[in-house]
């Protein structure tokens, strides 16, 4: 069976979606974070599928570029929650609770 | 070359980050953090009163690697606004006392107005993004800065954790649009949608750029982020947050609007539902006019009031941007850079108490006309601005904006519904201000000792504060001086 | 050819999902080394699937610098936080099922609007992510973006630094 388009697309929703689960249900700041790079990864595969079917290279530039922004953005979430977890001890997201709602 | 010309201002700013933080580290250390801020100050203000007079003074047109770095006089006014609400707050951070990184708060500061300056000129979807995480990133960072204060941190991982979110789900939407278009480019994408109609993809792809962006400038629903972080952050960095990043995410925000979907508004008009774009900002807007306006008047903090009237200020902005058209453009830009001033101020202001009270719950306001008569008189300017009383510039912002909604689309008044809803609300706004005022001005503090000590207040940060309620004033008193810049950009420009 | 690249990725894409899931909801062990190395794994299938989209530079990429650097950096953070076993806090169920339906109903809305839309019909697919081709365009159209990531890099730098130097009181 020819694999296309929409069978990538279909892969990188799916990914998407489990992101996007895992950042509303798990309650680990850590294992939350990675659920957002797994949402990141996904938006990458739909890039580079769009770019091999479109016949030109900027998606994959573009690709390159997120992968780039999302290592900086990795060390900056990595180091705020080595910041948090130094004064409270913990990666609870539920006790996060000191600005009230 | 060409890209280092066209680029010039945001080369210098970038520059003076660098000579910022090299100052700071090698011919400054050990001494106090009151000089440290003084000189770094110094240097980021020359910086910044350059770059704007190499903004307005120069009158390029051009487009380089086609959408990549757009030159024209309407993003030219636009970047000189944004540096010019970096300066004040450079200004107005000299007087923190939450950081002995000087150098690095002020690089950030800079190079997060670098990061805004070139998501105004973008026109490109790579561009925006890279831009937009630029701007985010030194955001972020700026708001954990107050390492005394572990609410800082907590409100900076909040606000990382949905700002990512947001960025997931704009990069999505982006790669939908490149996906069904070809292109990267704001003007070829719509040529791309043209033939297609409403398919159901666009409407993902409508939806996820707004979802992302709607977190931006913290329209509601995803605005939960911004009660949090305005509070926890340091105030300066709060005010800029507030502002500069305002101004740059609504602008880019209409352009991709009026341009990357140009084919694809459907309408928002009273009894008639076509699907697009408008009728999902409709309720964007809607919904942040409402709950921003009504649930300030809860709050007891200045500063998360300060967030939930800047939710509500974003609702009439969205407003603006539905009206899609040039007047629309210049109204939504007035309005942006009038409240930024405002709000900026109103910050500053918030940052004295703070730091000779203690806290900035309404009850420290109590008597402040008697203790420190001229900056009460600044809150004064600033707040009814932000309500919107003539003769400041609050009212025409408002004015503009509502004319420009109501005279859209032909005169046919399908807005004429948001319209209302703004005002009654924007009168709703009217009590939480005022509430302020009169704790400033009419109440007498059950506290005897502290409403009479006389606030001591900083010079720069007061110097700042006039300045700011003086360009208030007057930008209210003659409107025309800033619309006529907006309105002759706009003409060339689109 | 055509029938081996098809199974490939049809191989790739299930152990894609299959590890993401593991990412989400390990039955196994609650601790976020598990979430970690299945997301290293997810990132190893995706730069498969990357090298069936011809894009082979950015597979290359992928595994070096995501799965290889920037999951290094996750894993680093986890062992040094020391984390004790996470204890097993009671997951509202109405917080869970609210987060599956919601979840499932924006995919199957994605899904539907895709087979609606059919975006690959008549796509011919040839182009090669070749390096020297992604290098020229880096260097000549894609400039600007490229000396902008690098003041995001500093931003990135001076924002660590900070953040993790201990104040001295």
């Amino acid at each position: 069976m020819n694999v296309g388009l929409e069978h990538y697309l279909v892969v990188s929703a799916v990914l998407f979606a489990l992101g996007l689960l895992g950042v509303v249900t798990r309650r680990n700041i850590l294992v939350i974070y990675m659920s957002l790079e797994l949402m990141l990864n996904a938006a990458n595969l739909a890039l580079v599928a769009f770019s091999r079917f479109n016949n030109n290279l900027d998606g994959q530039v573009m690709v390159f570029f997120i992968i780039t922004v999302a290592a900086a953005e990795v060390a900056v979430g990595l180091a705020l929650i080595v910041a948090l977890y130094r004064r409270r001890q913990t990666t609870h997201v539920e006790d996060l609770n000191l600005l009230k709602h | 070359m060409e890209v280092l010309k066209l680029a010039a201002p945001e080369t210098v700013l970038v520059v003076i980050a660098l000579a910022v933080l090299a100052v700071d580290l090698l011919a400054l250390r050990g001494q106090p953090v009151s000089m440290r801020f003084g000189i770094g100050a110094a240097v980021a203000g020359l910086g910044c009163a350059a770059t704007m007079l190499m903004l307005l003074g120069r009158h390029a047109h051009a487009n380089l690697f086609d959408g990549m770095l757009v030159v024209d006089p309407l993003t030219n006014v636009v970047k000189a606004a944004i540096v010019l609400l970096t300066l004040f707050t450079v200004l107005i951070s000299t007087a923190g006392k939450f950081t002995e990184h000087v150098g690095e708060y002020l690089a950030l500061i800079l190079l997060a107005t670098v990061g805004m300056m070139f998501l105004v000129s973008a026109e490109d979807l790579l561009m925006i993004f890279i831009s937009l995480e630029l701007l985010s990133l030194s955001l972020y960072v700026l708001t954990a800065f107050n390492k005394r204060n572990i609410k800082s941190a907590e409100a900076a991982l909040k606000y990382f954790l949905f700002g990512g979110m947001a960025a997931a789900f704009t990069l999505f939407g982006l790669s939908l649009l490149y996906g069904m278009s070809g292109s990267t480019n704001l003007h070829r994408i719509a040529e791309g949608l043209a033939g297609k109609g409403m398919d159901p993809l666009l409407i993902v792809a409508v939806v996820t750029t707004l979802i992302g962006f709607g977190f931006k400038v913290a329209a509601v629903p995803f605005h939960l982020w911004a009660p949090d972080a305005y509070e926890g952050a340091p105030t300066p960095s709060a005010a800029f947050i507030a502002t500069g990043s305002k101004v740059a995410s609504f602008f880019i925000l209409a352009k991709i609007m009026m341009i990357g979907f140009a084919g694809a508004e459907g309408s928002a008009a009273w009894r008639t539902f076509i699907s697009g774009w408008m009728p999902a900002m409709a309720l964007l807007a809607a919904l942040s006019m409402v709950l921003g306006n009504l649930t300030a008047i809860a709050q007891t903090s200045l500063k998360r009031l300060l967030a939930y009237s800047a939710i509500a200020h974003g609702g009439y902005m969205l407003l603006a941007v539905m009206a899609n058209n040039e007047a629309g453009m210049a109204g939504l830009l007035y309005y942006v850079i009038t409240y930024g001033l405002a709000t900026l101020g109103a910050f500053g202001v918030v940052q004295v108490v703070e730091d000779a009270t203690g806290n900035d719950s309404i009850i420290s306001f109590t008597g402040l006309s008697r203790r420190a008569p001229a900056l009460s008189l600044c809150l004064l300017v600033f707040l009814l601005s932000l309500g919107g009383i003539p003769p400041l510039a609050g009212f025409f912002g408002k004015f503009f904006v509502f004319s420009a909604a109501v005279g859209a689309d032909g005169n046919h008044l399908g807005l004429l519904w948001l319209v209302i809803l703004a005002i009654a609300m924007s009168a709703v706004s009217f009590y939480y201000y005022l509430r302020v005022l009169k704790a400033a001005y009419v109440a007498d503090g059950a506290d005897v000792t502290q409403a009479t000590n006389m606030m001591a207040v900083p010079v720069a940060t007061l110097a700042a504060l006039v300045l700011l309620a003086f360009l208030v004033v007057i930008l209210g008193c003659a409107p025309a001086l800033l619309m006529g810049l907006l309105q002759a950009g706009d003409q060339v420009g689109h | 050819m055509e029938n081996a690249q098809a199974y490939l990725f049809y191989v790739f894409a299930a152990l894609a999902v299959i590890c993401a899931i593991m990412v989400v909801a390990n039955p196994f062990s609650r601790s976020p080394v598990t979430s970690a190395m299945f997301l290293v794994l997810t990132m190893g299938c995706l730069a498969g699937l990357f090298t069936l989209l011809h894009a082979f530079f950015l597979a290359a990429v992928q595994i070096l610098v995501y799965a290889g650097a920037v999951m290094v950096l996750f894993l680093f953070v986890i062992m040094l936080l020391d984390l004790k076993e996470e204890q097993r806090r009671q997951v509202k169920s109405l917080s869970l099922v609210a987060g599956l339906v919601s979840v499932g109903a924006i995919l199957a809305i994605f899904v539907r609007s895709l087979i609606a839309t059919k975006p690959g019909e008549g796509a011919l697919a040839n182009v090669e992510g070749s390096t020297s081709k992604l290098g020229k365009l880096l260097f000549t159209q894609y400039l600007l973006p490229f000396e902008i990531v690098s003041v995001l890099l500093l931003v990135a730098m001076v924002g660590v630094v900070l953040l993790s130097k201990k104040d001295l009181k």
